[in-house]
């Protein structure tokens, strides 16, 4: 299969799930400068069930640092602020959509969204120990940075199941396995559809560049994410055969953060990695808030 | 001691603060093991047997005895013995196993033989009653099977207990220590009769036992070579001047690219930047550059 051949089916496809239009208003209008807490609050609730599932995401555990249940959407929107809330309901809508896709043999759906929430929750936390002021949008990152897996998996099944295979026999990682079976990747394949949704601009750039964070626009974000990656991996969060050993700031996402003045090197990392290792309680509310159902283990 | 007038709970601590100063700044500069004023009952609780066994009243006179007594030097051991912890078990902390087998010996081996050398050494810091150095010569024997003749491996293993050494030396196990452990690796290496493991020829021959203080920093400076070194819940028994000391001493034993594996939940990010932080798959290392 050649990268044409893929980008054309891309194209052909008519079944290729859509973000609700509800949703993409809210990212529209989080974009422009005047946005208000009235006008939020009414388009989300245009949409019930996607009102409902922000706010259980924001009595959940995750955000537990209110003394009582948040119990309206204009409150969440006041305590957590918008930016958070446009944050929820960028990843609960796009993971929604795809939580049931991909057809399970081969990909492990489960394990890929393990690895996916962990990659947010440690993103946040990263960002926390840096003080980065990345407004949540690296856990919006982290959650959604390997989405075009899905689309090869739903879409190019066998080729992506042949992918998969030939990196773990080969202990190289997926992406390459990808661009010599399907000659793309997953990052190309899920900048595409985030350039379709009209996705966030930060959301694409970590899509496309979380391997290569030198490459990225939005660069302290996307080395945030391409951190937490590894580190998810190095745990217990890895998906598949991307089981890796790493020296960190030999990397590029720690070279572009040093770089940038971020003071990574007083991080303790021993110590950050060990704590990581105990995210599991966390991603397993997460999935389980979002989904509807339980992340059984 | 008129322990009757004394409420319950308070009876043990019969070691008064001045004597547990004089002995701990007396093990601290004789073994670098530190006891915080946290640790007292600890340190109490441990020394009353030797209390028992030299026939002696109290502390204090223990202290004189360790100080000025004529059988000195054979107490002091008989002290390291009982300050040292012994705790440890075959294939202890499997992630770091793991590691090790995976990634740290496939890396220096194929150093090795880039520079055409095939010499293997390792180090066994704080090796305790042997499980750990014989768990690292099990990993070498089955990483480089056949082809192990061909190499020159010698897994230096030391301790501050003559006890411990001893029982390394002696190399019998019961099940429980080797709980961790793959049974057919059990089979390959042991020979088992009812409860008693014993570590095999083959096994044992890999590995050199020898007395070593790490607060003797002379003889620490001769430990020169090593391509991985394994101290593993060493350092926490330290305070802080003898870990900076050590760990650069630890430091300077390891080749260029050679691995340091410490404790699975200590950390050396406020002792050295020296080394490169590696992270393994549930496992952290340290790499010389």
């Amino acid at each position: 299969m050649t990268r044409d051949e893929v980008l054309k089916h891309l194209e052909k496809i008519e079944d290729l799930p859509t973000l609700p239009e509800v949703v993409s208003r809210i990212i529209v209008l989080a974009q422009s400068p005047d946005v208000n807490i009235r006008d939020l609050s009414g388009l989300i609730h245009r949409d019930p069930p996607l009102a409902a599932k922000v706010l259980k995401v924001a009595n959940a555990p995750y955000y537990r640092c209110f003394l009582k249940d948040i119990d309206s959407l204009d409150r969440a929107i006041i305590l957590l602020g918008m930016e958070e809330i446009v944050n929820i309901v960028t990843s609960v809508s796009v993971m929604s959509v795809f939580v049931d896709k991909g057809r399970g043999t081969g990909f492990k759906r489960k394990q890929f969204w393990n690895h996916c929430v962990a990659t947010g929750i440690i993103a946040r936390s990263f960002a926390r120990e840096l003080s980065a002021k990345t407004a949540g949008k690296e856990f919006v990152g982290g959650l959604l940075h390997d989405i075009g897996k899905i689309l090869l998996d739903a879409y190019f099944h066998s080729s992506f199941v042949e992918a998969y295979e030939y990196s773990i026999e080969n202990r190289c990682p997926l992406f390459m396995a990808e661009s010599r079976i399907l000659g793309i990747t997953h990052m190309e394949v899920g900048y595409l559809l985030a350039l379709k949704w009209g996705l966030p601009q930060y959301l694409g750039d970590i899509i496309l560049n979380h391997h290569w964070p030198d490459k990225a626009r939005f660069k302290d974000m996307v080395a945030i994410v391409s951190i937490a990656n590894l580190l998810a991996k190095a745990g217990k969060y890895a998906y598949g055969g991307e089981k890796s050993s790493f020296i960190l700031s030999d990397q590029s996402g720690w070279q572009v953060l040093d770089n940038m003045g971020y003071t990574v090197g007083a991080v303790d990392m021993e110590r950050f990695t060990m704590s990581m290792d105990n995210v599991g309680k966390e991603v397993d509310s997460y999935i389980t808030t979002v989904s509807g159902h339980s992340n059984g283990r | 001691m008129g322990d009757s007038t004394v409420p319950l709970g308070y009876a043990k601590s019969s070691m008064s603060e001045e004597d547990f100063r004089l002995l701990r700044d007396f093990i601290y500069e004789n073994s670098g093991i530190y006891f915080s004023d946290a640790k007292k009952d600890l340190l109490e609780n441990r020394l009353s047997l030797r209390l028992k066994a030299n026939n002696l009243k109290d502390y204090q006179e223990y202290y004189y005895m360790l100080r000025y007594g004529p059988q000195q030097s054979r107490e002091i051991k008989a002290l390291f013995d009982s300050v040292s912890t012994n705790e440890t078990s075959f294939f202890r902390s499997p992630p770091q196993i793991q590691a090790l087998q995976d990634y740290a010996l496939i890396d220096v081996v194929k150093k090795r033989l880039e520079r055409g050398e095939n010499i293997l050494r390792m180090w066994s810091a704080g090796c305790s009653t042997g499980e750990e150095p014989y768990t690292m010569a099990i990993v070498v024997k089955e990483f480089l099977k056949e082809r192990l003749s061909e190499w020159d491996v010698k897994i230096l293993a030391s301790d501050i207990s003559e006890r411990a050494l001893s029982s390394a030396r002696r190399a019998e196990y019961n099940a429980y220590s080797l709980r961790s452990m793959p049974d057919l690796l059990k089979y390959k290496y042991f020979d088992n009769s009812g409860n008693t493991y014993k570590v095999k020829d083959e096994i044992k021959k890999l590995v050199e036992l020898q007395y070593l203080n790490f607060v003797d920093s002379k003889r620490v400076s001769l430990m020169q070579g090593f391509d991985i070194v394994f101290c593993r819940n060493v350092l926490i028994y330290f305070d802080d001047a003898l870990r900076k000391r050590f760990v650069s001493q630890l430091y300077d034993s390891l080749i260029p690219g050679g691995y340091l594996f410490i404790g699975h939940s200590e950390s050396l990010h406020n002792i050295t930047r020296a080394f490169k932080l590696v992270h393994f798959p549930g496992a952290l290392a340290y790499k010389k550059e």
